[in-house]
């Protein structure tokens, strides 16, 4: 980019991803940040673009943000991350009915996944279980590909894998936690039917990815007006809780490995 | 590690009533005070960590079959807990003695009511009116105990079967004054609503008085135009002169400008008015309506008195502002002259009872006693309300030929 506005993408999974970033914008320019968004309707062409230098930087998922840095062969900038990205879990839930009572006894149940992109609905739990000596192929998978390029961003599948435990299609399912947690905090799980199996070690989820060739005056400054965003004022908490997040957190690359190595056991980058 | 604070939650799983016995022991305590959650359920080894890291509580581990969480500090609310209250007869005077409004409000504490702990990082709201001294004089919640107890029923209360049947002149001229009194009171009704969206929650109590105020000026309108339409006659003429003047109180940016011009001023001179009525009323149910309504009119003014009053002891420099508003006002009125001529030739017949040449001067010679009534009244409320002998007589002079 040759002019001095930063020039950010972001994936439009929802409506209010305009409002998200707009709302973001204003800040930046309170804080004597010029910085503007482009919007994609997935993560595959928001790295290429990222890819070929035609934006600065991106709001990537973790499957985008390892696929850059693989690509880049690590020479990507991460700049920044939410707290929730932070230690993130999957978790297998079963049915209370379904006679569950160890990983091993998910083997030949119906077992509810996530999007294949969902990271924390799919790759991951799947993943884990396999280490877990899990016979995957053994479950009968019922899988929910919905929103898929969105990479598990709408919770659609989550959600999905909930109602077909909830409604006695599936015996066992894979969710995130924090879908997983907001739903039982709001009261919409059913704890008579329903309960958690497993819960994955950590992984860390998304992460602002720059451009290896990103100006670093850019970069500095991005991450300088992202972190002056505070919980406690009032324009910043209403983005913040559109973003899901009450507290950006620097960038950090240890809670990545699993989700690496996953997608090379799945085959999947 | 030693807990500040321990629960015990049974089998009870995350998402089966755990977080309602959990959610509010973190609300008491201070972030970074540890709380101690006595559980049987293995469910909740797996989701009370996740449900932690959600909201940025610090999850420290399972020990002794207590899970251990630390208070995070985001979102934590602001103040200090109030607990232990045991009002013994609990009236509005009452709980502004135990809970005392704040010198000056925040705007960003929006309508949590005062005394309640609040939540950082809410919207702003748009309350202008945020010192105390200028919104809520020490007897606020007093005269709104007194309003609510002395609420009354239009129905109920007017003795309507004595109206009987009037001169039609006399009727007329009765009809005549109910509908500028409706006039007026709508503007009563008006003027001090659109000061309530502007006072801050913190002194609700000033809020809660206007609204009794405007129950009062809805049940004014309401027995005015009844009367003037329960005894064969109907509405009569509405004024320039009365429109110009109402306008003008409407115009009204400032709160205890307003309040001094309509309630001081204008209410108080209506006191005057409504006695009058009541005096040379043609029937006791005409009689009673003045009487009544003069009653609650005298709570407005007493408000309006403690209001100006009180800002005047906090702020000299009000006494100059003050005397500007009703200078602006009169400057913008000037050509108006004087008292509307349909409420005058009105208050003469009303006096006279009767359209005979001598009662008419005599009723004429009582509508100026009258006027001499009002400006001796005004100029002494103005005393009272602390200006000096030459801004009473100037103000009182000043003031609207309309009465409001």
């Amino acid at each position: 980019m040759s002019d001095d506005t930063i020039l950010l993408g972001a994936v439009a999974y929802d409506p209010k991803v305009v409002t998200i970033w707009e709302g973001i914008r204003d800040h930046f320019r309170a804080e004597g940040v010029k910085m503007d968004f482009a919007l994609f309707s997935n993560y595959e062409r928001q790295v290429e673009t990222l890819l070929r230098g035609h934006i600065d930087l991106a709001w990537n998922t973790p499957l985008a943000h390892v696929r850059v840095q693989k690509r880049t062969e690590g020479r990507s900038i991460s700049l920044g991350m939410r707290d929730t990205d932070r230690d993130f879990k999957a978790k297998v839930v079963v049915r209370k009915d379904a006679g569950i009572r160890a990983l091993k006894d998910l083997e030949g149940k119906v077992l509810a996944v996530g999007s294949r992109d969902s990271t924390q609905a799919r790759i991951l739990p799947l993943h884990f279980l396999a280490k877990e000596g899990v016979d995957v192929a053994k479950a009968k998978l019922l899988a929910f590909d919905t929103d898929l390029g969105k990479h598990g961003d709408t919770g659609t599948s989550e959600l999905d894998v909930l109602k077909a435990l909830h409604d006695g299609r599936a015996q066992a399912g894979t969710v995130g936690d924090l879908i997983w947690t907001l739903e039982q905090a709001a009261g919409r799980v059913d704890p008579n039917k329903v309960e958690v199996l497993y819960t994955t070690p950590g992984f860390d989820h998304c992460m602002f990815d720059a451009h290896p060739a990103a100006d670093r005056g850019k970069c500095a400054a991005f991450q300088k007006a992202l972190f002056a965003m505070k919980w406690e004022v009032p324009e910043h908490r209403k983005l913040l809780e559109l973003e899901g997040l009450k507290e950006w957190m620097q960038p950090r690359e240890e809670g990545y490995a699993s989700l690496r190595a996953a997608l090379t056991e799945q085959a999947y980058w | 590690m030693i807990a500040t604070l321990a629960i015990e939650a049974g089998d009870l799983p995350l998402g089966g009533g755990l977080l309602a016995l959990v959610r509010p022991a973190l609300l008491l305590l201070e972030p970074g005070g540890i709380l101690a959650v006595r559980s049987s359920a293995a469910s909740v080894v797996q989701d009370l960590p996740s449900w932690c890291r959600v909201e940025r509580h610090r999850y420290l581990g399972y020990e002794d079959g207590r899970h251990l969480i630390e208070r995070g500090s985001l979102g934590a609310p602001r103040g200090a807990r109030e607990w232990g209250y045991r009002l013994k007869k609990p009236s509005a005077a009452e709980v502004v003695r135990a809970v005392p409004m704040p010198d000056t409000a925040n705007a960003d504490t929006g309508f949590a009511p005062r005394g309640a702990r609040v939540e950082p990082g809410g919207p702003r709201y748009p309350f202008d009116l945020l010192e105390r001294d200028r919104v809520a004089p020490p007897e606020v919640a007093q005269l709104y105990d007194q309003a609510v107890a002395a609420q009354w029923d239009v129905g109920r209360d007017i003795p309507w079967d004595t109206v009987g049947e009037h001169d039609p002149a006399i009727e007329s001229a009765v009809c005549q004054v109910m509908t500028f009194l409706a006039e007026n009171e709508l503007s009563a009704l008006y003027v001090p609503s659109r000061f309530i969206a502007r006072i801050h929650p913190a002194y609700v109590e000033t809020a809660m008085f206007l609204s009794t105020q405007l129950a009062d000026e809805a049940r004014h309108i309401d027995v005015f135009l009844r009367r003037a339409r329960v005894a064969g006659g109907g509405l009569g003429v509405s004024s320039v002169t009365t429109s110009r003047s109402l306008l003008s109180l409407l115009e009204y940016e400032d709160f205890t400008e307003a309040a001094f011009v309509l309630s001081v001023l204008g209410e108080g001179t209506f006191l005057d008015l409504l006695r009058f009525v009541e005096e040379h009323a043609p029937d006791p149910a005409t009689a009673e309506i003045a009487r009544r309504t003069r009653n609650d009119e005298s709570r407005h003014v007493h408000f309006g008195l403690a209001h100006v009053r009180h800002a005047l002891s906090t702020d000299p420099t009000l006494f100059g502002r003050l005397e500007a508003a009703v200078r602006r006002r009169a400057a913008t009125l000037h050509d108006v002259g004087g008292v509307p001529t349909p409420l005058q030739d009105s208050l003469t017949l009303l006096a006279a009872g009767s359209t005979e040449p001598r009662a008419v001067a005599r009723g004429h010679e009582a509508f100026r006693a009258l006027l001499e009534a009002m400006h001796a009244a005004r100029i002494k409320r103005l005393d009272r309300a602390g200006f000096t002998a030459e801004q009473a007589e100037l103000m009182s002079t000043l003031h609207t030929a309309n009465f409001m």
